[in-house]
């Protein structure tokens, strides 16, 4: 691989953006993602995790066994909404205008 | 890498390493910052990233937001482009009852400068075709906007970096003594001392808290957020819900639950926010999803931020707060201001840590 090789395919990232992340202090596949968006597309790291780990490991001389797997994101394969959406309301997802509007008799502060 | 600093700064997400750049401006301290992992692994990499402002109740805490939400032109002139995107911000209601709450939110907000429109269902419709026609209108503010959160951590930290502000990561802070007035800081990795001490430690503030002999009353609370598939433009605004990155993913979530520090993502609350995500755009039951996230934020007790002087403990500040997106800026200049001239632009008298009951100090 050369600097110019892409290591992710769905966000194009390659070699050196990788390296110039682990430069600037990173230290995981998941610090590189946040940096670079690298593992962030819709393969969802199933394409670039051996080959960032591979690049953390020449960079930071550890063993492969020391070098952390991207954490895995639900639903692991592009899941439709529709498919998703479930019937019954949830008393931890709220409605942002609900929850702030003044209502009539609060107090004035 | 010397280990004697004007300022350290215990913690480097979007509040922390906002105040070391702010600060590092004048260029008049030794400034270190740091943090127990790497920046963006904890609250601020796991946001949605508004720039909120116009639902912020009551008035004096909305016009902090605002003041804020005014300053980001100005930052991303100098720090360079952060995505930070003014885009006017809607938050639906579903009830004609509603009508009147937003009446008086717009009386009250304006009376600090914020502008609201309160919109009909055709106003809101024509501005945003994709919302859903169930909704019985809409608050309306140009104020509120979002923010890219990875490039604007990033970009804090360059700048402050550039302005000679030393960063330790992968650091957790072990213990705090005071020392002959100053602070001794053990690190994993080494001591620092410092003359000035600042707690920018978002949901972890309470541990970090006691090394310094305070009891400081906040929580943390989980939000889980799903991430679309990169979709052609298809909300222009940012609504109270979701939002459209510039990549054409879109962000949808509004949950909260006090789990502690489990950062998991849920199937019930997967499932409940994609139903909202239907029900306030129903073009989204086609699209993917292709992750879910989760963050813990950190909500101080009564729901404002902390910001200012530790009045126990000389030369100690805090800044902690759920809304560090919209605030961090803001929080920045006026620490900044604290911390060099022992006084601030704003009144930060709402914003002391003594106005808790249950706040406790050991010292």
């Amino acid at each position: 691989m050369d600097d110019s090789t892409i290591i992710c395919k769905c966000e194009e990232i390659n070699v050196a953006e990788i390296e110039q992340a682990i430069q600037s202090g990173a230290h995981t596949f998941d610090d590189i993602k946040r940096l670079t968006r690298c593992g962030m597309g819709p393969c969802q790291a199933k394409v670039c995790s051996n080959l960032v780990r591979q690049v953390l490991r020449e960079s930071l001389h550890k063993p492969m066994g020391e070098i952390s797997l991207p954490r895995m994101r639900m639903p692991l394969k592009p899941t439709r909404i529709a498919a998703l959406a479930g019937q019954e309301d949830s008393s931890s997802v709220i409605s942002l205008f609900d929850e702030t509007a003044p209502k009539a008799g609060d107090e004035e502060s | 890498m010397t280990n004697k600093y004007d300022v350290v700064v215990i913690g480097s997400g979007v509040v922390g390493s906002s105040i070391a750049y702010h600060l590092s401006e004048k260029k008049d301290k030794e400034i270190l910052v740091l943090d127990q992992s790497y920046p963006l692994s904890g609250t601020s990499g796991s946001t949605q990233a508004w720039v909120w402002v116009h639902n912020k109740t009551p008035a004096w805490y909305g016009e902090l937001s605002m003041l804020s939400a005014e300053l980001y032109p100005f930052l991303e002139r100098k720090i360079g482009d952060v995505e930070y995107k003014r885009t006017g911000g809607i938050a639906p209601f579903f009830n004609e009852a509603d009508r009147e709450s937003a009446r008086r939110l717009a009386e009250k907000q304006a009376e600090v400068g914020i502008d609201i429109d309160v919109l009909t269902r055709e106003q809101v419709l024509e501005k945003e075709p994709a919302l859903s026609a169930n909704i019985a209108g809409a608050t309306f503010s140009k104020i509120d906007g979002n923010v890219n959160p990875f490039r604007l951590v990033e970009l804090y930290i360059k700048a402050a970096k550039k302005n000679h502000v030393q960063f330790s990561f992968y650091n957790p802070v072990m213990d705090i003594k005071r020392n002959n007035g100053m602070f001794e800081i053990t690190t994993e990795k080494d001591v620092f001392i410092a003359k000035q001490i600042v707690l920018a430690t978002g949901p972890w503030t309470r541990e970090v808290g006691k090394l310094l002999g305070v009891d400081i009353p906040v929580k943390q609370v989980r939000g889980q957020i799903l991430v679309t598939e990169p979709l052609a433009p298809l909300i222009k605004y940012t609504i109270a819900g979701m939002r459209q990155a510039d990549n054409g993913e879109i962000l949808i979530g509004y949950s909260k639950e006090e789990v502690g520090y489990d950062r998991r993502t849920t199937l019930d609350v997967i499932q409940d926010t994609a139903k909202m995500a239907v029900d306030y755009i129903p073009a989204l039951a086609k699209a993917n999803i292709v992750r879910c996230f989760a963050g813990v934020r950190v909500i101080p007790n009564d729901g404002y931020p902390i910001v200012g002087p530790i009045p126990t403990i000389d030369n100690a500040y805090i800044a902690v707060m759920h809304s560090g997106i919209t605030l961090s800026p803001l929080v920045g200049t006026l620490m900044t201001e604290l911390l060099t001239d022992g006084e601030t632009s704003i009144d930060l008298k709402n914003l002391q840590l003594d106005r808790f009951n249950e706040f406790k100090s050991f010292v």
